[in-house]
């Protein structure tokens, strides 16, 4: 039972950064651009997308944060 | 370009604009902070060429902690310095002129300027000529007027009776020159009266001359060597022929050598010592070509002097040759884990630090752990960063270390018990509570060094820096095992 919890548990604290990538990418697919000639996003539209991008970006950074501390913990940096 | 990309590019370089302009650097030796970068430049903690790669930020940062360091340095060389100027005694005459080194002036030139530098050389330049002179000329009257101003009356006539003493010295212990007695006739003058003499005096009397403790015992005479008489004898019959010329001698020579005052009086009463050398204790840093970081050491700050080691055993024994209550500021560098910190090959946990560290603490002195980790993770947190710290040292301290105990045998139970209390130690803590009234800081978080990435650190030329610089990470403090604000 412990190593089923534990194994979760790791699941659950990796997959964390992954969300808001996730949400992010939902997001920028929901509130896309018009195209040339389209209606433009209104301003939740736009305000939407912004939190996407936010989010996605965050997320990938996040990511790029824990390898950074992982080096870390390696004694590379 | 459309509107929506317009505005966050504009915000951007609008925040990278205002940055720069709020965040100017402060050039090598700008009068504002002049006192700073002396006790920078002394500690050689950087060059002028070091300070200009460093970013604003840390400037600023650097600055502001030389503060206080710099100010003390600052009053001890002002208080060198006017002991240095006052009138000398024979004692400090004597301790002034063997022990001030080329080092000591170029001190007082950084600190004080280069007048009184050369007030200090000149003083320095003239007393010590004088002292050789007056040994083997005597002194003049000129002589001595000229030395009125450095000099105690006491001094100056210490000074012009040398010469007198000297040669009574030479003359006792047979180094005849060529206008003297030959130590055959004064042999034969004075081997009659030497049996009565009291031991006592013999033994005083050679003892102001050269330290010699003999007693002035005859014990074998053997006749026909080089020296006729036991010098003990000699120096018994010397004072016993002419008590007033032994006194005279004895008063002379020792206010001359300065011998009439018991070595503990002496001692005390010399003042010439300069305040400690900075760069001493700031060896140059090993330039290392690595691209990689090699950085850690112990910042050791007492009695407002600080002291960087990258050598344990020689921090170590720094720390605890220094007087108790002394220590204002320690900073532990290096690689921290849940519990433990390492300076290079060393590994200290609470008790190891405790030990260390126990009565040498200023009260409210800070001991700061700069490693990740270093502290407990605290409460909850809207900042993402140290969220991901968190959730990181939990896979890296409590998930890992269970999976690989379970590959080895180990019962989960067993495993489980003992890294969920060992993934959330807190060493600044646990420490805090061993040095009582000191504060002890640590990290909640992995603690990013910029000055230690790749590449980065070979650029900045602090491979093996002593000092962390700027570290980013979120700090926690405790005193007596309660948290407090970070100093």
């Amino acid at each position: 039972m412990n190593d089923l919890s534990a194994i979760l548990e790791i699941i659950l604290l990796l997959g964390i950064p992954f969300v808001p990538i996730a949400v992010g990418v939902l997001l920028r697919r929901k509130f896309v651009p018009a195209a040339a000639g389209g209606e433009p996003l209104t301003t939740g539209q736009k305000l939407g997308r912004l939190a996407g991008n936010i989010l996605l970006w965050g997320g990938i950074a996040g990511i790029l944060f824990m390898i950074v501390v992982v080096l870390n913990f390696k004694g590379v940096i | 370009m459309k509107p929506q990309r317009v505005i966050p590019a504009v915000l951007l370089l609008a925040l990278a604009g205002s940055y720069a302009f709020a965040s100017e650097g402060v050039p090598w030796g700008h009068k504002d902070h002049l006192t700073q970068f002396k006790y920078l430049a002394e500690s050689e903690i950087y060059t002028q060429d070091t300070w200009a790669e460093l970013l604003p930020d840390l400037q600023d940062k650097e600055l502001r902690e030389a503060v206080e360091p710099a100010q003390q340095r600052l009053e001890a060389v002002q208080a060198y310095y006017e002991a240095a100027m006052a009138e000398w005694d024979s004692a400090q005459l004597r301790d002034y002129a063997a022990r001030t080194t080329e080092e000591d002036l170029k001190t007082v030139r950084l600190w004080l300027g280069n007048a009184k530098a050369a007030a200090f050389a000149n003083k320095l330049a003239l007393v010590r000529a004088k002292l050789e002179k007056a040994s083997e000329e005597g002194l003049t009257d000129a002589e001595a007027a000229a030395l009125a101003p450095h000099l105690t009356d006491e001094a100056i006539a210490g000074l012009r009776s040398m010469k007198y003493a000297a040669a009574q010295q030479a003359q006792v212990s047979g180094s005849f020159k060529k206008h003297e007695v030959p130590k055959e006739v004064a042999n034969a003058a004075i081997k009659n009266v030497s049996g009565a003499l009291s031991g006592n005096v013999s033994a005083n009397i050679a003892k102001v001359f050269d330290g010699n403790t003999a007693t002035g015992d005859a014990g074998a005479v053997r006749l026909g060597e080089k020296y006729a008489l036991p010098k003990g004898t000699v120096r018994g019959a010397v004072a016993g022929v002419s008590a007033q010329l032994g006194k005279q001698v004895s008063n002379s020579a020792a206010s001359a050598l300065g011998a009439n005052q018991p070595r503990a009086t002496v001692a005390t009463t010399v003042k010439s010592a300069p305040p400690a050398a900075l760069a001493g204790a700031n060896p140059p840093q090993a330039k290392s070509s690595a691209w990689t970081s090699d950085a850690y050491g112990f910042t050791v700050t007492a009695n407002g002097r600080t002291q960087t080691y990258r050598d344990q055993a020689q921090a170590e024994a720094a720390i605890r040759a220094l007087p108790d209550g002394s220590v204002s500021k320690i900073v532990l560098y290096g690689h921290g884990s849940p519990g433990m910190q390492t300076v290079g090959p060393a590994t200290y946990d609470s008790d190891s630090t405790a030990e260390l560290l126990r009565g040498k603490m200023a009260r409210g002195g800070v001991i700061q752990f700069s490693g990740c980790n270093t502290a407990s993770i605290g409460g909850s947190t809207l900042n993402p960063a140290v969220g991901l710290s968190m959730i990181t040292r939990r896979l890296l301290y409590f998930s890992l270390p269970y999976f690989q105990d379970r590959a080895d045998g180990v019962p989960a139970a067993q495993a489980k018990e003992q890294w969920d209390k060992g993934w959330n130690a807190d060493l600044a803590r646990d420490t805090s509570r061993g040095v009582k009234g000191a504060v002890v800081c640590g990290y909640r978080t992995f603690g990013l060094v910029p000055g230690r990435l790749p590449g980065l650190t070979r650029l900045m030329g602090n491979q093996e820096a002593t000092t962390p610089g700027y570290v980013a990470g979120k700090i926690a403090c405790y005193q007596d095992g309660r948290e407090v604000a970070a100093p």
